[in-house]
Order: structure tokens, then sequence, then C-alpha cells
């Protein structure tokens, strides 16, 4: 019963939120309720038994998300003062009619999956059956890295080529002013920082720990990782700079590379692509793409080439 | 009911009412000064109370630890976000509603 009203509650608010955050009539009030949106989606991860989901989506979807689009936003009136004004346009008479058919369209196929009994031979049970074979105890880990590995690849070949494209279209000029616009130099942002920022790495090394055998993995700890730089680009301890440094580009790069020699390795002993042999190479390949996401993140926050540290 | 449980109701149900204290404060408070301060104050002792009536329920003394460091860090953060926000708009020229009313008598 309790169960049931707590359901009924977060999809109430999660389709308010969706609809708050398209009719809000500010694109600032937009971007806070998609934020919020993101919670909320979080919290019904959780209520569906996913706490991977939950985890990623509270620090992806709506912690580092909501950072990146607001600092758009700030970008955005900064070039266009217009775009905060309440919108006069009218809405295409095409939106409903789409929604609906979009609606209908997810339903369905929602009651027909929930209808499709499970194949004996369907791919999780197989991971179920083999999990020991990969020496990690969290099925979604074994799954990410050993059983379908290329995909982990490409996701963050993915998030690096988005990388590239936000910083072949930011431009340069004022990037600074927009992230920090007053100088923040009260005492209570060195005591802040001085507690939060090494909660922030103690969490994010125990997410990317506990990733092999319950929740957790690189993507949610390097999101975590990331908010942290994001906590020090807002108080200017981290300057977007944009001076191109060889140790940031092997930052980014690292999570790939091992990525790629890892996978590259067994074929030398006449084993499969990808086939990634012990947990110790497991816990490399997370910590490396941990360090590569973080980073990957943040400079998409900043948009620059690099960072500058600078001292408190 | 046992006497723990009712005492974790308690505290469950005080922090609630805290919490909508302070939503209330912010929805109906006049001025940026007087909402953080219906936020800050009623939240954080909305959170230590939830935390305490969890942590009587959980009977766990790792629990209980995790719970006091969720409380202590959402009052570090509340703390600090709520002066920033107020820095904030006191730097950009928004008095206390008082003040503003005085000023408006002088006038």
């Amino acid at each position: 019963m309790l169960g049931l009203m707590l359901d009924a509650v977060v999809i109430i608010s999660l389709v308010g939120l969706a609809l708050q955050s398209l009719y809000a009539p500010s694109l600032f009030r937009s971007i806070l309720h998609f934020v919020v949106f993101g919670l909320a989606m979080s919290l019904a991860w959780a209520r569906l038994n996913t706490p991977d989901l939950a985890l990623a989506e509270a620090a992806i979807g709506a912690g580092v998300t909501g950072a990146l689009v607001l600092v758009a936003f700030r970008r955005l009136i900064a070039i266009q003062p217009d775009q905060d004004k309440p919108s006069t346009e009218s809405r295409s008479r095409l939106a409903l009619p789409i929604a609906l058919g979009a609606g209908l369209l997810v339903a369905i196929l929602g009651l027909a999956t929930v209808n499709i009994e499970t194949l004996p031979a369907a791919a999780g049970v197989a991971v179920l059956n083999n999990l020991s074979s990969t020496g990690l105890e969290n099925p979604i880990t074994a799954v990410l890295l050993s059983f379908r590995g290329i995909d982990t690849l490409l996701e963050i070949t993915v998030l690096l080529a988005a990388l590239l494209s936000a910083q072949a279209v930011t431009r340069p000029d004022a990037l600074e002013k927009s992230i920090v616009t007053q100088n923040p130099d009260t005492p209570l942002i060195g005591g802040l920082l001085a507690i939060i920022i090494p909660l922030t790495v103690l969490v994010s090394i125990h997410l990317l720990k506990a990733g092999s055998e319950s929740s957790g993995g690189a993507f949610q700890a390097g999101a975590l990782l990331a908010a942290g730089g994001v906590i020090l680009a807002l108080t200017g301890r981290l300057s977007p700079s944009q001076q191109p440094s060889l140790r940031l580009n092997l930052g980014l790069l690292l999570g790939l590379l091992t990525f790629i020699v890892m996978g590259l390795l067994p074929l030398l002993n006449g084993q499969p692509l990808l086939a990634l042999p012990e947990p110790w190479a497991i816990y490399l390949l997370e910590s490396t793409m941990m360090i590569s996401i973080a980073l990957i993140l943040l400079l998409l926050f900043t948009g620059s080439i690099s960072l500058r540290h600078r001292r408190g | 009911m046992t006497v723990t449980e009712s005492l974790a109701l308690i505290l469950l149900l005080s922090g609630s009412a805290f919490y909508l204290a302070g939503t209330v404060g912010l929805l109906r408070f006049p001025d940026v000064y007087c909402r953080l301060h219906a936020l800050a104050k009623a939240d954080n002792t909305g959170l230590c109370l939830i935390c305490a009536g969890l942590a009587i329920l959980s009977r766990d003394w790792q629990v209980t630890a995790l719970l006091a460091l969720v409380w202590l860090v959402g009052l570090l953060a509340s703390t600090v976000s709520a002066h920033l926000i107020a820095r904030h708009a006191y730097m950009a020229g928004q008095n206390p509603i008082s003040a503003r009313k005085e000023n408006e008598c002088l006038d």
C-alpha cells in the first residue's frame, strides 16, 4: 500500500515535472524543472529496484547534465539576452498529435514487453550462469565490461567525440566570465571545499570499487568526480584555459587507450578480442575510465581546451 | 508498535512538519533573505529529525554513522549555498524588506 502510494507520487511528479519543463514560461524555469525531473527519474529507477541506473541518473542525468545545461544557458543569454524572456511563439499545431502518438507508441511497446515471457535462453540468464567466469559479483558490471565490452568501448569513444565537437564549436572568448560571475572570496568557500572535495574523491573511489560486487561503476564514479571538478571550477580554483596541456590530453585519452590495449592483448594468446582475463584488468580499466570520464565531463562544463589551477 | 518505533514515527513526522514549514516559508515570505532563513533553518532541522528517526529504525551503528554524515554534509551545503545566495542578492543591490519599508517611509 505504502509502496503503491510512493509509486503514484513518483509517477505524478514525473509527468508534472516533464510538462512543466516543456511549458514553463521561461527557459531558466524549464532547465530547473528538467533538473528536478532527473532527480525524480532517479527515484523511479530506485523504485524499480535498479540502483545502478538510479545512481547513474542522479549523477549524470540530474547532476552533470544539469550543470552543463545551466552553463549553456548562461552562455546563451550572454550572446542572445532576449532568450530569457517568456516566449511568445505559439506551438505548432502538430505538437499535440505527435505527443499523443509517441505516448501511444511507448504504451504499446511497454504493454508488449510486460506480456513477453522470459525465454530460457535469454541473454540475462546466460550472464547470470556465466558470472563466475568473470571474477565479478555484479552482473551489470560483468555485462558492461566482460560480455558487452564493445558497447562500453564505443560509449567512451562517443563521449570523447562529444567533447571534441563541443570544443570545435565553443567560442573561446569570455569563457571564464560565463562560469564565475563574481569572485567568491568568502572564507566559507575554502571550508566547504576542504570537506567536500576529499569526500567526493572518497565516494567516487568507493563507487568504483563497489562496481565489482554491488551498484556502482566507472560512469557513476566519473560523474561524481566531475561534479567535484565543477565545484572547483565554479569557485574559481580551476579556471578554463586555452593552452593545450599534454598531461590533461593524456588523461582524456587514458580510458580509451587502456581499453584498446587491454582489448587487443587477448589476441596474442589466441583468445577473442576484448576477452578481459582477470579482475585486475577490469579494475585497471574502470579506474582509467573513471579518470577519463571525469575529465571529459569537466571539460564539457568549462568548454575550454584545458584547465589552469589557481591558488584559492 | 514498540517504543522505539513510535519514537521514530514522532521524529519522522516532526521532521516532515519542519520541511513543510520551510517550504511554506519559501513560497510565502516576501524577500530572498526571509526565504533563505526559512529554508536553511527549517530544512536542516527537518533533515536532522528525519535522519534521527531513520537511525533509530535501522538499529545499526554503521547506518547511523552514515545518516549523521548525510546530515552534516547537508548542513554544510545548505549553509554555504544560503550564504552565497544571500551575498549575491546583497551585492546585486537587493535590500531586505524591512530596510526597504523604512526607506519608503523616509521618502
